[in-house]
């Protein structure tokens, strides 16, 4: 049997059972949709929430204030002691004259602030370091490792907000999303299979006769099935298309939003998708692929005992 | 040549279809098989095409066992035993010429095989000229030879036509039953089963009589002995 003779045909009955049952098909179209965009819903929030975290998480930092009058020779030894260490991902050393600089540059447009500055005769302002950790769990061997006392007699404050709080917070929503999201997955992907069964079982019991009539006549068993299988096929890729349209339209719309919800930062959602739209349309083609081919199968097979 | 050897069919929990038959059809014979309601000749049909398999016994057709056929063969079954039902199984949003052509189009044929043997066949039940008809648009009989020409588009052996003028009037019973005789003519077997009296009575043919599920008798040159 040739095979590109065989396919054709396949693709053809595919195609004239889809136009025939549009109905049916479309139905199940737009249910495959919802399950779809619940998948891509539950994984774009995760992927902001994993953003959050890493937002905060780079807001957490060691500032650390020496005593005026506090040798460079410290400073540095400090700095390059502190940066030596694995656990920190970079240190910054503001002298007394930059510590300034900022400090003016913050309080510009308060004049009160501004003149009583002004008022001083000399910089009331010492070093400072700004120590960043690598992880957010390294924080308290490093407000340990401060102690040092090469240069910890120096040290006149350290300020250490470690966001824990809204760190876990976030944390927690987005544990509990990705849980609700995955019953919400798992109950749409259990009703997408049933839909799809059965717009496929209604699609040949309508065709019965020509079922009969294709096994009467000498068709092979996988002759009679491809078709179905196939036409199950066209229903996913319209699904996936639609579902793909309708994301990008979404993220395109909400990104600016979100970007001010940030307080400015990137979400990190468009480019969620954009960075890995392949490996998503691959798992989410896969599963539908598997779904839809599964589904038609199986319906078909109670045509075709003998 | 078609050997069925103490086939025996039941159905749970025991019904009997047929009963121990031991039947020889030879190649190119014309074989009428006759019978009341429940004698067991559809079940004897249905055998034959691998449709149900029969409790006790053995069928060979062509030296093939089709007792022990595997689902996988049952097509290539198909492709050598025509089918032709009373029913006529045509379909109806499919032309006369569709209709023929999908027999070969679901076996795979390359499209210029179906090209020339479709039209072939049309010629031999004469409907070359009602290509583009639908079956809504035919008669009764047309239909008919319409369901001869797909069962002959593989050029099968055997030809079993069941009841196939159950329901045509007489002047179209006599062109399927001359059509039937063209064909059995060129070589096929033919397999008919009926309980059309004057048909039988008047082929003149080997007539196999089934009762209870057994055969009652087998005739060269039979007539229809049941009573009406």
């Amino acid at each position: 049997m040739p095979i590109a003779t065989t396919t054709g045909r396949v693709i053809s009955y595919a195609w004239k059972n889809f136009a025939r049952n549009a109905w049916i098909g479309l139905a199940t179209v737009f249910v495959l949709v919802l399950a779809l965009l619940s998948v891509n819903v539950l994984v774009g929030v995760s992927a902001m929430m994993d953003r959050a975290v890493t937002i905060l998480e780079d807001k957490v930092d060691i500032s650390v204030f020496f005593k005026q009058g506090t040798p460079d020779a410290i400073l540095q030894q400090a700095q390059f002691f502190m940066a030596g260490l694995p656990q920190v991902a970079n240190v910054t050393l503001n002298t007394p004259e930059q510590a300034l600089e900022a400090f003016k540059q913050l309080h510009a447009t308060d004049p009160k602030i501004m003149e009583a500055l002004a008022e001083l005769d000399q910089n009331p302002l010492g070093a400072s370091l700004v120590i960043k950790g690598k992880h957010p769990d390294d924080y308290p061997f490093l407000l340990e490792a401060l102690k040092n006392p090469q240069f910890g007699f120096a040290i006149e404050s350290k300020t250490y907000d470690d966001h824990a709080d809204a760190i876990s917070r976030v944390r927690d929503i987005g544990n509990s999303g990705r849980l609700f999201g995955a019953i919400l997955v798992a109950v749409f992907a259990i009703f997408s299979a049933m839909i799809v069964y059965n717009a496929i079982r209604v699609a040949i019991y309508t065709q019965r006769e020509e079922i009969g009539v294709m096994r009467l006549v000498g068709a092979s068993s996988s002759f009679v099935r491809m078709p179905f299988v196939v036409e199950g096929l066209f229903i996913a890729l319209l699904a996936l298309l639609i579902s793909a349209g309708i994301v990008a339209g979404i993220v395109a719309g909400i990104q600016p939003q979100l970007v001010q919800f940030f307080d400015g930062a990137d979400p990190g959602l468009r480019a969620f998708f954009v960075g890995n739209f392949w490996q998503l349309l691959a798992a989410e083609g896969g599963t539908l692929a598997v779904l839809v081919t599964v589904s038609s199968w199986a319906a078909v097979g109670k045509y075709l005992k003998r | 040549m078609i050997t069925l050897e103490n086939v025996s069919k039941i159905y749970p929990p025991d019904v009997h279809g047929l009963r121990d038959i031991s039947v020889t059809i030879d190649p190119g014979e014309f074989v009428s098989i006759v019978g009341q309601s429940g004698a067991g000749k559809t079940t004897l049909a249905r055998l034959l095409i691998a449709e149900e398999r029969p409790t006790r016994g053995k069928i060979e057709i062509g030296g093939w066992d089709i007792t022990r056929i595997r689902s996988r063969q049952i097509p290539e079954l198909r492709r050598q035993v025509g089918v032709v039902f009373q029913d006529f199984k045509l379909l109806p949003k499919k032309t006369v010429w569709e209709n023929v052509a999908f027999a070969l189009e679901v076996a795979g044929a390359p499209t210029k095989r179906i090209r020339d043997v479709t039209p072939q066949v049309l010629k031999i039940v004469g409907l070359e000229e009602k290509g583009q008809r639908f079956p809504h648009q035919l008669s009764g009989g047309e239909q008919q030879r319409v369901v001869i020409a797909r069962a002959l588009v593989h050029r099968p052996k055997i030809l079993l036509a069941d009841e196939p003028t159950g329901n045509l009037d007489t002047i179209n019973t006599r062109d399927i039953i001359d059509l039937l005789l063209k064909i059995n003519a060129f070589g096929t077997t033919i397999v008919l089963v009926t309980h059309n009296r004057e048909v039988v009575n008047a082929l003149r043919r080997r007539v196999i009589t089934l009762a209870n599920g057994q055969v009652a008798a087998d005739h060269k040159e039979g007539k229809y002995l049941l009573p009406s």
